[in-house]
């Protein structure tokens, strides 16, 4: 049923990615120039890296969420509502940059309680559930923040979305922890199994024993955290928090992030290393479309027959009749 | 209508319009001047183009899919007639003729790829967007105004419904456009395919039922519906706009979800969706009339009464199941 | 002294609002009670938010675009404080950058029968529908920040704003003078089909176009955003490198990001690469004194005043003149110092 990815779920975002990092090597110039200064790495790719840690956070957030069928329009918004609390306090209180982090994720965490909530327990559907913060969350950010843009100096934030560790952006190592810790919670214990069976089939779940509601509210309070990592490193890479405009319509590409990355929006099993490939193909796209200064206007075009490309290329149906023509020339 | 379908799941409707009576009649109490015939006449005017999307997505989601290009084609519709009649002097109904073609044209390829090549339609209809919306930036980037005496006449057409308001030609359209709609899924085969469809996809195949042209036909009567609310919105502000309609799938989609429609295809009914916009609607209309609220409370205040509303539509639909 | 008025605000409205939601939840559970609210508008009558606001005895609709900038809400403030000052009833409405919803909020403000309406149309077009009803009910319309093409001028009474094509010919003018006619410039637009956009983009290029050393090497959206200024100065400054000289944001926002990615870069902001943008907000002028920021041409937010001027004349029945141009200064690292302390945005 859901053989537009079977076998090579990663591989085809992989090889989509491939395609365009190659399309990059011929015609962007400088793309795979890198230098080392003040001890760490610079170059395009690295900031592909850096820019796309948030939809990647994002993604791997929002996997788990669509794998148990769900999905999570707030995270935008959560990003907008962590940002904010981080540069208020940082700026009007003296606690020091660990507490203020904690206190931003805890905040967005209880606005991901309440998401899962209104899913597991009260039973609406997570489109709409989701929607009431993607609203009110936003507003929840420019109420802390009196809707203005809110700068802050504080060494030890700035570091989140600027700091160098090993020679590369800390950004990374925020994903990879956060990636490593979701990868370690899902595939070394049971609860992979249970989010994907409550994923496939939550009344057979239910009598098997799995405990749905808990495994439902704990995947949006995970997708909020990640949310929260990624409002941090969006304000601390531009010194500020920008609660009306941070994560516009980033929901959206973490969904597509996820999807493309071969996790079905039905539910059911799931790939993180799927979805933060498509996280890296988006940022690729954007970023590609920026070094060749295509006309602003026009740029979801292109955006739109990369997606659609990828897509066929993740059909089986697709591989297979252009199999056949190529080979009907072939023999000709 | 209740022929054909069981009354258990008429609840969530009644319940929706329920509501919505509940919602209309507390501003009523509270804002002077709400209860009117004009605020209810505008309305209808006022959420006519987002209604009509709606409609085609209540399709869409019925059949178990869903279509983010909506924006984008509408936008795409918008700035098409306004270029062909401002630009280069075309005649209003031709240009909404080839207007309406290209919507449905746009549908039913993505459809066509959906259906045949078993993609995501979320990825598909998010290229879509980008397709569409890029497009409409292609033909103009800026905003056409159009002035034509056709538009003046239609302009011109509505029914008086009370002392300063009457239901225009795109309101009714809408409500047009409803009853069609309705006909269209409870009377006609291809309605009752595209809840199966919706429903149980291999039972609908198993069953011998057309389901290819079912689903490539839902895709491209929501691209018709689209443009139809395109061109309905270059009625509404006499001008074609590539930016319009940003984010108006996810209304369109909410609509659709809160008049009780479930995501996950094959039960759901095309009145519920006119229910849904008009909460939408009115819901905007009660935090003008109030007017006090700056632009954050303002979503604050969105997110609550959508949470109330929802809340409260939960919890009919439980009391009236109970009862049964 | 604004933080406490702010908190009062809050306070007012947040019992107002779980006092309404309350109540709808109430009358949704059957209780047929009538609702008993905290908020002033119960008792019948124009709701009025502060007390005394009736001593003018007159109600003004205001449909904003929206907050999505710093520029934005001080333009909504200004005009909200000059309300409250002269006793002036406000309606206000935040289209979230929608025109269908300001659009709405308009027709809002008719069926509300309001004495004025001050509107910040977020595009040119798609008005006279709208504003011929408005017409037709006798409420004068006012525009600020933005005209309209509208075929029939006395569909508003008058236009109060600044000149967009000006401003982006005055950024050039100046950019000329202080790399003296040579420089490769990498260019910042706003929102695709956004007036400020279009507008500041076509000024620049006017102000550029008998100089040709003068070079715009790349022009992509930053969308007026700090991060994706940010994010789009990056990618180009790593594809052209050091031949890059200058860098021209359609607003602050985008040009406070690519100081950022300048400074990254390794170059020296303001020195290496100047850099001019268009607003004028306090951020800018900060930057200004430090010496990252080259010049910013101000398109002054402050419009309150001047508009409930025109409300007032319109109100009497005074013939006003259909547009009023605002004068827009331009600073510079020189005198931005002296100004700073006075900059209420």
């Amino acid at each position: 049923m859901k053989d537009w990815f079977a076998g090579g779920r990663v591989l085809y975002p992989l090889i989509g990615l491939g395609l365009l990092l190659m399309f990059d090597f011929f015609f962007v110039p400088n793309f795979f120039q890198f230098e080392v200064r003040d001890g760490r790495l610079f170059g395009t790719v690295i900031d592909i890296l850096n820019q796309g840690s948030k939809v990647m956070l994002l993604a791997i957030g929002m996997t788990l969420v669509i794998a148990t069928g769900g999905v999570d329009l707030s995270v935008g918004s959560l990003m907008a509502v962590a940002g904010a609390v981080a540069a208020v306090l940082v700026t009007r209180s003296d606690l020091p940059v660990p507490v203020v982090c904690g206190v931003a994720l805890g905040a967005v965490l209880l606005l991901g309680a309440f998401n899962g909530v209104l899913v597991s327990l009260v039973g609406i559907q997570p489109i709409v559930a989701t929607l009431i913060l993607m609203v009110a969350g936003r507003g929840v950010a420019m109420l802390l923040t009196d809707g203005q843009i809110v700068t802050f100096e504080n060494e030890a934030l700035v570091y989140i979305g600027n700091g160098a560790f090993l020679g590369l952006p800390f950004t990374l190592t925020l994903v990879l922890a956060v990636w490593g810790g979701a990868l370690l919670l899902t595939r070394r214990t049971a609860l992979g199994l249970f989010i994907e069976t409550v994923g496939d089939n939550e009344t057979a779940a239910r009598f098997c024993g799995v405990p749905n509601r808990l495994v439902k509210t704990g995947v949006y309070c995970f997708s909020a955290v990640c949310a929260g990592v990624a409002g941090l490193i969006a304000a601390s890479n531009i010194k500020a928090a920008d609660s009306s405009r941070v994560g516009e319509m980033m929901e959206l590409d973490a969904i597509f992030a996820v999807v493309v990355g071969g996790t079905a929006l039905t539910g059911g099993r799931f790939t993180m290393a799927g979805s933060v490939t498509g996280a890296l193909l988006i940022q690729t796209l954007t970023t590609t479309m920026v070094s060749l200064n295509v006309s602003p206007a026009i740029i979801p075009v292109p955006k739109a027959v990369v997606i659609v490309a990828v897509c066929l290329l993740q059909s089986d149906k697709f591989r297979a009749e252009i199999g056949r023509v190529l080979g009907r020339k072939a023999m000709a | 209508m209740s022929r054909f379908v069981p009354n258990a799941r008429l609840v969530p409707l009644m319940a929706t319009t329920l509501v919505l009576i509940v919602l209309f009649g507390f501003a009523s109490m509270q804002y002077p001047g709400f209860a009117s015939a004009r605020v209810v006449a505008n309305l209808f005017r006022d959420n006519a183009f987002l209604g009509i999307t709606a409609i085609g997505m209540t399709f869409v989601i019925l059949s178990g899919g869903i279509d983010l290009s909506v924006g984008g084609v509408l936008a795409f519709s918008t700035i098409l007639i306004a270029t062909l009649v401002g630009g280069h002097g075309w005649h209003p109904l031709a240009a909404i003729s080839v207007g309406l073609l290209c919507g449905t044209f746009f549908g039913a390829v993505m459809g066509f790829l959906i259906q045949r090549y078993e993609l995501p339609p979320f990825l598909v209809t998010l290229g879509g967007m980008f397709f569409a919306r890029g497009l409409a930036f292609v033909i103009s980037p800026e905003s056409v105004g159009i002035s034509h005496p056709f538009y003046d006449k239609v302009m011109e057409i509505g029914i008086p419904v009370g002392p300063k308001a009457r239901l225009t030609a795109i309101a009714l359209l809408w409500i047009g456009v409803v009853f069609v709609a309705i006909f269209v899924a409870h009377w006609t085969a291809f309605g009752r395919n595209v809840y199966a469809l919706g429903g149980n996809e291999q039972s609908a195949r198993l069953m011998g039922l057309p389901v290819g042209p079912t689903r490539v036909g839902v895709y491209a009567l929501n691209g018709f519906c689209s443009a139809l609310a395109g061109a309905v919105a270059t009625f509404y502000m006499g001008s074609g706009n590539p930016s319009m309609g940003v984010g108006l799938e996810l209304d369109a989609i909410a609509s659709v979800v809160i008049g009780g429609t479930l995501l996950t295809g094959g039960s759901g009914f095309v009145a519920g969706t006119l229910v849904g916009v008009l909460i939408l609607g009115t819901i905007q209309t009660v935090i003008l009339f109030d007017g006090r609220l700056n632009s954050w409370w303002m979503r604050i205040a969105i997110g609550v009464l959508l949470l109330g509303f929802i809340l409260l539509q939960r919890l009919l639909g439980r009391l009236t199941a109970a009862r049964r | 002294m604004k933080s406490n008025r702010l908190m009062n605000q809050i306070g007012a409205r947040l019992g107002l609002f779980t006092a309404t939601t309350a109540a709808i939840l109430w009358a949704g559970c059957g209780q047929q009670s009538k609702p008993v609210t905290g908020g002033p508008s119960a008792s019948g009558g124009a709701p009025a938010s502060t007390p005394g606001a009736t001593k003018a005895g007159y109600t003004v609709g205001f449909a904003q675009v929206g907050a999505e900038s710093s520029w934005r809400t001080a333009e909504t403030d200004s005009i909200k404080g000059e309300a409250e000052q002269r006793g002036v009833t406000l309606k206000f409405s935040d289209a979230q950058g929608k025109q269908e919803n300001q659009i709405k909020a308009v027709r809002g403000f008719i069926a509300q029968g309001v004495d004025a309406i001050i509107l910040a149309p977020v595009v040119e077009t798609g008005w006279e529908p709208v504003l011929k009803e408005a017409k037709q009910a006798g409420i004068p319309v006012v525009l600020v920040d933005r005209g309209l093409k509208v075929a029939d001028e006395s569909l508003y009474a008058t236009l109060i704003a600044s000149d967009f094509v000006a401003e982006g010919r005055m950024a050039a003018e100046w950019l000329v003078k202080k790399t003296g006619g040579k420089a490769s410039i990498i260019e910042l637009q706003g929102t695709p089909g956004a007036a400020p956009a279009i507008d500041r983009k076509k000024g620049f290029e006017e102000g550029l176009k008998e100089h040709v050393d003068m070079k715009i090497i790349a022009s992509q959206s930053g969308d007026f955003r700090r991060s994706v200024g940010k994010e789009v100065a990056e990618a180009l400054l790593k594809v052209h490198g050091t031949k890059v000289t200058a860098v021209y944001a359609h607003n602050d926002d985008m040009a406070l990001g690519a100081i950022q990615a300048i400074e990254e870069a390794g170059r020296k902001p303001g020195v290496d690469v100047i850099v001019v943008s268009i607003d004028g907000v306090k951020g800018a002028f900060e930057a200004m004194v430090k010496g990252t920021l080259n010049c910013s041409v101000e398109c002054s937010p402050l419009l309150g005043p001047l508009a409930f001027d025109a409300v007032e004349k319109a109100l009497a029945g005074v013939e006003l003149p259909k547009k009023t141009i605002v004068d827009d200064q331009v600073y510079d690292t020189t005198t931005a110092k002296d100004v700073i302390d006075s900059r209420k945005y």
